[in-house]
């Protein structure tokens, strides 16, 4: 195999400044990420109540998953076709999850009609 | 003029290619959302309708799936450092980076055998339980999209010492393949949350 290593590219300084300064965002975006983790494994342990809980797990969890595809996936620095084609997508996911949630709902399932098979 | 022409043509027909790569992979996350979301409605269903039929907290390992999800983050942080030397022309510092992630995958798909093989001893398997039904598939599935990420990096590491990888070329290679690993962890976020954490709600 060859150790062959490249010369930096020609970029112009403010790309590199661009760069570097995306370096910093990834730093502190870990730092929060990681925080964020202990924090959810603490909540779940406190004697707070359980709706108030549930829907601070929920915000975090949403906050983790859209700062990773903001800046780890670098999407706010992309074109908008690009949110636009996963956003469709992540629509109909959650569209779907929410409507067999309440499709199955507890109350709308025959529960002896299931046991009978 | 001539030469700057073709020059010119070369650098859009580049841009062109690079700009496809990336709405194809990022179509592709997106109907993998849809894929995912049906596994995850599948167990929070089977969930709801049958609360009382298992307890997951007698068996999960709230610790442990906390820790799996923590180096799953951080190899997520390492493949953006990874990405961005590459577009830098930093070929050691991109090596070095996807070393690191490599090794955090291989370590959460440890603690996914791990997991598994304590369910397993406990009795809950694919078959014993609706929930052990849901669960694996859900979360085997998630472990199958991590083991072709790190299969994929793996490839990507050694074709690096090949010589044949050149960062102005590669770049957006190398950029999509960190766009599946940060989708890989992104889903994790979701079944941490929604699959792990919340059963711990008010029952410790």
């Amino acid at each position: 195999m060859s150790q062959v290593d490249y010369a930096p590219l020609p970029v112009a300084d403010t790309h590199a400044s661009d760069e570097n300064a995306k370096y910093h965002t990834f730093v502190n975006l870990a730092l929060v990420l990681a925080a964020i983790t202990g924090i959810e494994l603490v909540l779940v342990y406190l004697p707070f109540n359980s709706v108030l809980v549930f829907s601070i797990l929920i915000s975090l969890s949403a906050f983790k998953f859209v700062a990773v595809i903001a800046w780890f996936m670098h999407l706010i620095y992309d074109k908008l076709l690009l949110t636009l084609a996963f956003g469709t997508g992540l629509s109909i996911a959650g569209g779907t999850v929410v409507a067999l949630m309440f499709i199955f709902d507890r109350s709308h399932v025959d529960f002896d009609a299931i046991t009978a098979f | 003029m001539s030469d700057t022409a073709t020059a010119s043509n070369q650098d859009s027909h580049h841009g062109l290619v690079e700009n496809n790569k990336k709405l194809l992979m990022w179509l592709f996350l997106g109907s993998d959302c849809m894929f995912f979301g049906t596994l995850i409605a599948t167990h929070l269903i089977y969930r709801k309708l049958y609360p009382e039929a298992y307890d997951p907290t007698t068996v999960f390992d709230l610790e442990l799936t906390s820790f799996s999800t923590f180096i799953l983050l951080m190899s997520s942080f390492l493949m953006a450092l990874a990405v961005s030397a590459m577009h830098k022309g930093q070929m050691k510092s991109f090596r070095r980076n996807v070393i690191g992630v490599i090794f955090f995958g291989l370590i959460f798909l440890g603690c996914q055998v791990y997991e598994f093989t304590e369910f397993v001893h406990l009795d809950l398997t694919i078959q014993t339980a609706t929930f052990g039904s849901t669960f694996f598939v859900m979360t085997g599935t998630h472990g199958v999209h991590v083991a072709i990420g790190v299969f994929w990096l793996i490839c990507m590491y050694f074709y690096s010492h090949t010589g044949k990888m050149d960062p102005h070329e590669s770049a957006v290679d190398v950029e999509v393949a960190g766009l599946y690993w940060h989708f890989v962890d992104i889903v994790w976020i979701i079944i941490f949350t929604v699959v792990y954490l919340i059963e711990f709600i008010g029952k410790t």
